[in-house]
């Protein structure tokens, strides 16, 4: 067991704080009155730690305890967050069945925009080497008399912090703080505030402080927390704190992201409301393209793949990258390496707007045209994409980490602050949302048992719960990510698409693998 | 023969009570050896433990709440206790909620845990208590006020030092709604039986005031959670400690306990597998003796004949009228590795088990 004093030891400090500590130190030293006391410290608003709040909120035996969110950005931004019915965010995620049943029991479901969630029913995965595929949906267990099964939902990450927030404030603001626009200075053990107070030497006390002149809740100077949850982000302050290692490397990727519109498709989906998400792996250039439904007909984009591409992808007119998203989906890998080559600079001055057509068609587009006359196309590739919307091309480093463990006395992570995965199975948020669900049960345990919610044998529960179900799958995608980074023919090639084959044909191992992916 | 008795029985209990509760300390050391502990605790005042025990103790120090080291078992244990308590009071209630009070589930039941040692279950009951006396009950133990009994100075610090560490117990320490004596169970009942016993006509207007020092204790559920198995009954008696507890309660009030049985499966599981060399085994070695373990017939069997003892008093001897509206219960409790401690009904002849026993309702 790892000693707490060796934490108490190094207290972590934010770098851009550091100089300052100095004089903040001897400021607390003055006014070492008791801190403000709270059994739950959030720290981080982003879906994990949101999620988190609601669903404490929601259960009976949590919903008295005294928690309090430290965000650094505005929440009042995030709740106040709107788009046109038309536009959506790029950052987009996949909810899995069991992360949509979670956000319904804590309530936070019905707070969504409905209008722009999109549930699809099938998966279209496929190799754009040797073309092997494998198509995910639930038609081997369910009738034909029935609507198929959702595979997974589709939402805006806003969107969903909105709900979370809608749904905390219904929960009222008994024993509920929200310090936004405040970050944390510091986190360093307490001190026994004998003989008037209890002894809090190994409790984790906060510094914060806003983060610019309007913030909007006041946040007191000092927090103590019972139980401090790092819920924010890769290079977690809490982590830090508790001297938690991760390991993991880079993936030398960028996901880039879009939100594009479609083409009608050729033949109307059977069943009028089925949509299908599509993946191709393309190992040439280093990591799958994913096309994902959104409402109306228009589909989120994430394309991983080395830096390089993707700076050349986000210099290219729209048009252009349009181009190359449809050529990614249908042509072979030469013609495709060679069009990342080809001279990216726009025929055409400043496009105005995306969806307008254009009068000049781009290089990319015509070598598109002349090229898909010489490819046989398959049946189960998407719609083209025919518009993107302004401003939402992005990218993003794809990285692998993972804490050496979820918990220490009085602290746990959860989300990206534990693990980081390749997103090409769409499951990072998931895994959030499955932490911050079993975390919710912990707490919920222990308040009903007496136990006291920081304590390592209440956070072994969760650790226990959720270590190895994320290092699996963490670990899937990245043997994934790896077999398919293998550009060419070979003994590589040839395995991959054997199982790929297998998979497919044996109806019996691919829904085990699908209920594996729901649960 | 009843005033025989009653003059016996308060040296009987005097000279089991301390050995009982020092013992159920070292559930999780190597033990030394009881017999020169318990001669000199029965030649000595009620409060002396032996000098082996006091040094055996301070080694326990500071392991006690390490959830690590060689208590973890007791700690993954302490959740079903909660959850035994519950059950039994949904069994049967100890005090009627007081008609004042609007909550449906009323935080109004006095517990007194006997052999608290470093005060693990003791602890974690002491947090349930609501902050506000007037709130309802968080869980469905609905503690009121917790008093923790144990005779070892060393483990009561212990306990004190560590319930410092929760401010919200640390309030109810403050309170006094929750409380460490470093005193023997005799000596929480003695002010009570010297004047008159039991205070018929319950709930008393004690069970709402939140006063458990006042001077005459009785309590709504009493706990006794792994130390049975730990008194040697060929130089002391359970009955005689049994029956002792049963004084403190109130009428309707429960005892709860838990205990290790003495069958075959349970030595295998408990003598030959627990207490195995790592990795297999979960308990250090020589933590517990075979011969002291106690089946749930004889548990039974001294809770009746406590109850009946309890009942008498200087006009009148108990009787099996006394026993009117008991409730037994039993429990079997399993510990199954990776996955923790489960309550298996009718494994009680496997090892551990829980048991209850309510007083009746009204007292004749």
């Amino acid at each position: 067991m790892r000693p707490f004093s060796r934490a108490a030891l190094r207290p972590y400090i934010c770098p851009s704080c550091r100089h300052g500590i100095g004089a903040g130190r001897r400021r607390l030293g003055t006014q070492l009155g008791s801190p403000d006391i709270y059994d739950v410290v959030c720290v981080g608003g982003g879906p994990a730690g949101l999620g988190l709040l609601a669903a404490l909120r929601a259960s009976p035996a949590t919903s008295k305890l005294k928690v309090a969110l430290v965000e650094t950005q505005d929440l009042r931004k995030a709740q106040a967050w709107d788009l046109e019915p038309n536009q959506f965010s790029n950052r987009v995620s996949s909810l899995t069945p069991s992360s949509v049943s979670f956000l319904r029991s804590i309530g936070a479901w019905g707070h969504l925009d409905a209008g722009r969630v999109q549930d699809y029913q099938e998966m279209q995965v496929w190799d754009g080497e040797t073309g092997s595929r494998i198509s995910f949906d639930w038609s081997a267990e369910t009738s034909p008399f029935e609507d198929l099964r959702t595979v997974a939902t589709m939402t805006e990450n806003a969107n969903l912090v909105r709900a979370l927030l809608k749904r905390i404030a219904v929960s009222g603001d008994e024993n509920l703080s929200l310090f936004s626009n405040t970050t944390v200075a510091s986190i360093e053990n307490g001190s026994d505030l004998q003989p008037d107070g209890a002894d809090l030497s190994a409790w984790p006390v906060l510094s914060v402080k806003p983060t610019g002149p309007a913030g909007t809740a006041q946040a007191p100077s000092r927090i103590a927390a019972r139980l401090l949850v790092g819920a924010d982000g890769i290079n977690s302050p809490v982590r830090s704190f508790a001297d938690i290692s991760t390991h993991g490397w880079d993936y030398n990727r960028h996901g880039v992201v879009a939100t594009l519109a479609l083409a009608d498709p050729d033949t109307t989906p059977f069943p009028a409301h089925l949509r299908t998400a599509y993946q191709r792996f393309l190992p040439t250039l280093g990591g799958p393209i994913a096309l994902l439904p959104l409402p109306n007909n228009h589909a989120t984009l994430v394309w991983s793949t080395t830096p390089e591409h993707a700076a050349y992808l986000k210099s290219l007119s729209p048009a252009a990258f349009l181009a190359m998203v449809n050529a990614a989906f249908r042509l072979s890998m030469t013609d495709l390496s060679y069009m990342m080559r080809m001279d990216g600079s726009p025929p055409t001055p400043l496009p105005t707007s995306s969806t307008e057509q254009q009068d000049t068609t781009t290089p990319h587009e015509a070598e598109l045209a002349w090229r898909l006359q010489h490819t046989p196309v398959p049946s189960h590739i998407p719609p083209s994409a025919t518009a993107l919307q302004p401003g939402t091309v992005a990218s993003f480093p794809l990285r692998f980490r993972h804490a050496a463990q979820y918990v220490s006395p009085r602290v746990a992570l959860v989300g990206d602050a534990a693990h980081v995965i390749h997103p090409l199975a769409g499951q990072g948020l998931n895994l959030g949302l499955a932490d911050v669900a079993a975390l919710a049960r912990t707490i919920s345990y222990a308040v009903s048992h007496g136990m006291d919610v920081g304590d390592l044998l209440t956070l072994e529960r969760y650790s226990s719960e959720r270590y190895l179900p994320n290092a699996k799958i963490g670990g899937a995608c990245d043997l994934l990510h790896k077999m398919y980074s293998v550009p060419g023919q070979g003994p590589v090639t040839w395995a991959r698409s054997l199982g790929l084959d297998a998979i497919d044909r044996l109806p019996f191992v691919k829904s085990f693998l699908m209920k594996n992916a729901e649960a | 023969m009843a005033s025989l008795r009653l003059r016996s029985l308060p040296l009987r209990a005097r000279r089991s009570a301390p050995i009982v509760a020092a013992t159920r300390s070292s559930l999780c050391r190597p033990r030394p050896s009881m017999t020169t502990s318990t001669s000199s605790t029965r030649t000595h005042s009620t409060s002396s433990v032996s000098a082996d025990e006091l040094s055996h103790f301070s080694a326990l120090a500071s392991s006690w709440w390490d959830p690590m080291g060689p208590s973890r078992i007791l700690h993954l244990m302490n959740p079903l206790r909660h959850e035994f308590i519950a059950s039994c009071l949904a069994d049967g209630s100890p005090a009627p909620p007081s008609s004042d009070s609007n909550s449906t589930n009323p935080a109004d039941l006095h517990y007194l845990d006997v052999g608290c040692g470093g005060g693990i279950f003791a602890e974690s009951l002491a947090r349930t208590i609501p902050l506000d006396s007037s709130a309802s009950a968080p869980t469905a133990t609905r503690a009121a006020s917790m008093t923790a009994v144990d005779p070892s100075t060393t483990l009561i610090q212990i306990a004190r030092d560590h319930a410092r560490t929760d401010p919200a117990v640390d309030a109810h320490l403050r309170s006094g709604r929750f409380q460490y004596l470093n005193t023997t169970l005799e000596d929480v009942i003695a002010p009570q039986s010297s004047t008159s016993a039991s205070t018929p006509g319950a709930p008393s207007p004690q069970s709402s005031s939140s006063s458990p020092s006042s001077p005459s204790p009785q309590f709504d559920i009493v706990t006794l959670f792994e130390v049975l198995e730990h008194i040697d009954p060929t130089t002391s008696s359970p009955l005689g400690f049994l029956t002792n507890c049963l004084r403190t309660l109130k009428p309707g009030g429960w005892l709860i306990g838990s205990t290790i049985s003495r069958t075959f499966p349970s030595f295998v599981l408990n003598q030959v597998i627990a207490e195995a060399p790592w990795p297999i085994g979960v308990v250090p070695r020589g933590t517990h003796e075979w011969n002291k373990f106690v089946n749930p017939p004889e548990v039974h069997g001294w809770v009746q004949e406590g109850l009946m003892r309890a009942a008498d008093t200087s006009t009148r001897r108990g009787g099996p009228s006394d026993l009117e509206g008991m409730q037994w219960k039993c429990v079997g409790a399993v510990y199954v590795p990776g996955l923790g401690w489960k309550m298996v009904p009718g494994a009680e002849e496997w090892g551990n088990y829980f048991w209850a026993v309510r007083k009746g309702d009204a007292p004749v």
